[in-house]
């Protein structure tokens, strides 16, 4: 062999790097060395820094707030509080969710970390010196913490909506509630429930949480009054929605807003939102001239910005004798705290949350879901989860085991017996929902077979004669999911946010010389889209992956798009790439024929290239193509090699999995310790095998935090308990456990390269299999439901409430 | 949160009362206090600083004395406020006991805490709020007991 020899087909498909191939991240290079570009990275000449003063009560009025020993302070320039900003009217501000929130304190306070003013100094240790100049005098008011008790409550909490019964959502019906939202048939869900052989009846609560990117949020927002631009950088999981937001809030014309969100620290919905800080910074910019910083400190982060979950989520579910399920129904209770800041496709005020009929044939379902304020933090954003889909996966999965035990029947078996079957996809589901595709069975059968289900249900009854007998203190629990997801926002015709619809994009540009870049309106927090989406192109345009430059987040260059969150990149932006991919495909293959003198029918694609059919050693490559695209005259064809496509997904992905989890647990100390956790994932179409791998165990490591210890919690005077990382549980490598991964392959009929999604699965799967594998350690002693988290005192609580301490 | 504890003072039950009631001998007792304005036989308004954990602010706030059942006890309620740090409420309920030259005195307390201060000191409050009544008590203590037990250095 020579150097001569034309590489074969093989080689150049794997010189590709394209779909299938574990490819290294490309990000990794600058993120390991510390080179990452960060907006706390971002200095500006003359920069200020902005922080807030915050109310240390959870429900006051804010009778007055003095300022002038503030701006005495060295450095300090100003302080801006409601007052300064209702001239501009951006005193308050629209939320993602139809509901209105405040920028600054106007006249009361509603949650403890609340926004009182803004203080503008030269840097931030005269900022926080000016921060504890500002008094304000606050009167207290009675703190509802309890979603329940404020639907009884006189107390108001929104006293701008008094009098208000229509809300964004449907009529209100207390002064604390924000709507009522259903979905499915009542009358004929509880007609099938109330003649059904066997009921169960739970209350489940996922309790409140936190996303909690390690990078807390925060921006630098500079105004140029001279040529009248703003420029605003920041961590933004939507840069594209925040400039226009941006631009209606303020007046200026969007083309005269620059947004670019560099690399970010990590999201998980905690970045979808806009917060008072953005509003601040800009104004504070165009009052002062200067570019103006804005960054959150932890307590900020975990006290003020968009929390997740605190959905109160009463169940009942009936199936036959034989333990066919016959009905489902889920009223649910939603604290959204004191603004309703979700972040929503618009007419779903609870997200998805109807996907809870799971993975599993029921014939009929009805959700009713009441959102309610308190005097917590506004958020209720998906924490690395499509909208409340988390919710929904952990509450069919917890029904599906208390049915188990009603029935006395293997949770296991009651899951198989009622999947949806493969030959029912595309299957409508009760509550609406038209799902993919999907292979239930095989993957719930391999995932047995691989753990040994049988033996492992063989040990733990061993291990409960055992624990009788007074051999072991230690429980074996087995937690079972099998999660389906759906994700993809989505359609334009039934998905907005404020009106924008959910497509997204991707714009190519073909070198001269046979590379390329690619611009889309998502934007990467760790996915590795830079990797990913290169891959997919280089598969569909024969470019290798190496030689493709992705780009996002600037909005003066990439094209608009509706940003990352959701899992929505591969199914929407993915597809986009695919699309424009193919469009430049389609420009080459006249060219090729031009070139090759042939017609356009007559040549091929083959890897990457186009050959004359039949004559497969006539061919011009990719590079050939480009390179004449540009500087060969070629009659009827434009000169150059570009395509934009803008993405309206069909239906969304409905990506799947079967996790099981196996726990030890010992009764006296509340210990735990996962002796082994199995991920299946069907996520379609794999891109890079590598990546969902790494994918998997970051979900996976989250799903463990808020299962086992991560909470939001409040005292009755409405004090946050867990604002820091001494109370708030994020795992470390020492209580992190060894994931097996393992995959099947549906891919979805609707996406252009079937694809589905995966950046979430293993949240919303993962922390139903903890949780599970809790409950089902204590199932033998009479263990029906335990909220989460399951830290050790909660668990030590389980065992001594079942007199398992003697 | 709820403290409770008794101290024998070595001092008569009414010059226990009288101190209590002193501003200048409450001053140089309370760990941290600044400023104590006595404005009438009920009324204090007293400024702190306190320091709990990684949280240290200056406190202003005012103190309501009940001496209806003196002196064989007496009972006090107070607020105040730190700024960023947080607040503070609470009351104390305080019996005197005679003991011929010397006292027993013994309060109750009650405290409620919000803010910052509540946040990140939580671990901590109790801890705090304990070794502060101590050092206050001990310092109450030898501010009443008899003088010429001084030894010189």
């Amino acid at each position: 062999m020579n150097d001569q020899t034309p590489p074969t087909r093989e080689e150049r498909v794997a010189g590709l790097k394209g779909l299938g191939t574990s490819r290294k991240r490309v990000e990794d290079a600058r993120f390991t060395q510390g080179k990452g570009n960060y907006v706390d990275d971002v200095k500006l000449p003359g920069m200020l820094f902005g922080d807030f003063v915050r109310s240390p009560y959870a429900h006051a009025r804010v009778a007055a707030i003095h300022t002038e020993e503030a701006l005495k302070v060295p450095g300090v320039l100003a302080v801006l509080t409601a007052k300064d900003l209702e001239p501009l009217n951006l005193h308050w501000m629209p939320t993602l969710a139809g509901d209105k929130q405040m920028v600054l304190a106007d006249g009361k306070v509603l949650f403890q970390g609340q926004e009182v003013a803004f203080v503008v100094a030269t840097d931030r240790y005269a900022a926080a010196d000016g921060i504890a100049a500002v008094e304000v005098d606050y009167q207290e008011l009675p703190v509802l913490t309890n979603p329940f008790e404020a639907l009884e409550s006189d107390v108001v909490l929104r006293e701008d909506l008094e009098g208000q019964t229509e809300g964004a959502h449907g009529t209100r019906k207390h002064h604390n509630h924000i709507f009522l939202w259903e979905e499915g048939d009542q009358e004929a869900t509880e007609q099938a429930i109330g003649s059904a052989e066997v009921v169960a009846e739970e209350m489940v609560y996922y309790h409140r949480t936190h996303p909690c990117p390690l990078e807390t949020c925060g921006c630098v927002a500079s105004m140029d009054k001279v040529n009248g631009k703003l420029t605003l950088y920041g961590t933004f999981q939507a840069p594209h929605v925040v400039r226009t937001v941006a631009s209606l809030l303020s007046g200026i014309e969007e083309h005269n807003i620059r947004v670019i969100s560099p690399d970010i620290g990590g999201g998980f919905g905690n970045k979808v939102g806009v917060y008072p800080g953005y509003v601040c910074s800009i104004v504070a910019s165009i009052v002062t001239g200067k570019p103006v910083k804005w960054i959150e400190n932890r307590m900020d982060n975990l006290m003020a910005t968009a929390f997740a979950r605190d959905y109160w989520m009463k169940g009942k579910i009936s199936a036959t004798r034989e333990g066919k399920i016959t009905g489902l129904a889920c009223h649910v209770v939603a604290d959204h705290g004191a603004f309703d800041a979700c972040a929503d496709p618009t007419k779903f005020p609870a997200g998805f949350f109807h996907i809870c009929t799971g993975s599993y044939d029921i014939p009929v379902a009805y959700v009713g879901v009441d959102g309610v304020y308190t005097n917590k933090a506004p958020g209720g954003v998906a924490y690395r989860c499509s909208f409340r889909v988390t919710e929904a996966a952990y509450f069919i999965e917890r029904m599906i085991e208390v049915l188990a035990i009603e029935l006395g029947m293997d949770a296991a078996e009651l899951r198989a017996k009622n999947f949806i079957k493969a030959d029912q996809f595309p299957y409508t589901s009760a509550l609406g929902w038209e799902y993919d595709s999907g292979d239930y069975h095989t993957a719930w059968n391999k995932a047995l077979e691989a753990v040994d289900y049988p033996g492992l249900r063989r040990e733990q009854a061993e291990r409960v004669e055992a624990f009788k007998r007074g051999e072991t203190r230690k429980l074996l629990g087995i937690g079972l999911t099998h999660f389906t997801e759906i994700v993809g926002a989505g359609p334009v015709k039934n998905c907005d946010i404020l009106g924008m619809g959910m497509f997204d994009s991707c714009e190519i540009r073909i070198h001269p010389t046979g590379s390329a870049i690619a611009r889309l309106g998502t934007i990467s927090q760790g996915q590795g889209h830079a990797t990913t989406f290169a891959q997919i192109l280089a598969s569909e345009i024969g470019i290798p992956a190496d030689s493709i430059t992705i780009e996002e987040g600037d909005t003066d260059t990439a094209p608009y798009g509706l940003g990352t969150y959701g899992s929505r990149s591969t199914p929407v932006a993915g597809a986009a790439t695919a699309m424009a991919g193919r469009k430049i495909r389609a420009k080459a293959q006249m060219i090729a024929a031009y070139l090759l003198e042939v017609h356009d029918d007559d040549v091929e694609w083959d890897v990457d290239r186009f050959a004359v059919k039949g004559a497969p050693e006539r061919f011009k490559t990719m590079a050939e193509i480009a390179y004449a695209s540009y500087n060969q005259a070629i009659p009827g064809v434009e000169p150059g090699l570009e395509a934009v496509s803008y993405y309206d997904p069909p239906n969304m992905t409905y990506p799947f999995g079967a996790y099981i989890c196996v726990m030890e647990i010992d009764v006296d100390t509340g210990v735990h310790e996962i002796r082994q956790f199995y991920a299946l994932d069907d996520c379609g179409t794999r891109i890079n095998p590598m990546v969902i791998e790494g994918q998997v165990h970051g979900g996976l490591t989250e799903a463990l935090a808020i299962a086992m210890g991560q909470e939001i919690a409040y005292d009755e005077i409405g004090n946050h308990k867990t604002a820091t990382f001494m109370d708030f549980f994020i795992p470390t490598a020492w209580e992190t456990p060894n994931y097996t991964t393992d995959h099947t392959v549906t891919p979805s009929p609707h996406h252009p390269i079937g694809a589905k999604g995966v950046g979430e699965s293993p949240n919303v799967g993962g922390v139903p299999a903890f949780s599970n594998a809790v409950h089902d350690a204590f199932r033998a002693f009479g263990l029906r439901q335990s909220h989460m988290p399951h830290d050790q005192w909660r668990i030590w609580k389980i065992a001594h409430d079942l007199g398992l301490h003697g | 949160m709820e403290l409770q504890e008794e101290i024998l003072i070595s001092a008569p039950r009414d010059v226990v009362y009288a101190a209590l009631n002193d501003p200048d001998i409450l001053k140089s007792c309370i760990p941290g206090c600044e400023e104590l304005i006595k404005h009438s036989d009920t009324e204090l308004e007293a400024k702190v600083v306190l320091k709990v954990g990684p949280v240290k602010a200056r406190f202003g706030g005012n103190v309501t004395l009940d001496p209806s059942a003196a002196p064989d006890s007496f009972s006090l309620t107070g607020e105040g406020t730190g700024g960023a740090a947080g607040f503070a409420k609470g009351g104390a309920d305080v019996t005197l006991e005679d003991r011929g030259t010397e006292t027993l005195l013994t309060y109750s307390a009650k405290a409620e805490v919000g803010g910052k201060l509540a946040q990140l000191g939580s671990r901590l409050i109790l801890s705090t709020s304990r070794k502060l009544a101590s050092k206050f008590f001990i310092a109450f203590a030898e501010e009443l007991a008899p003088k010429d037990a001084e030894v010189a250095p």
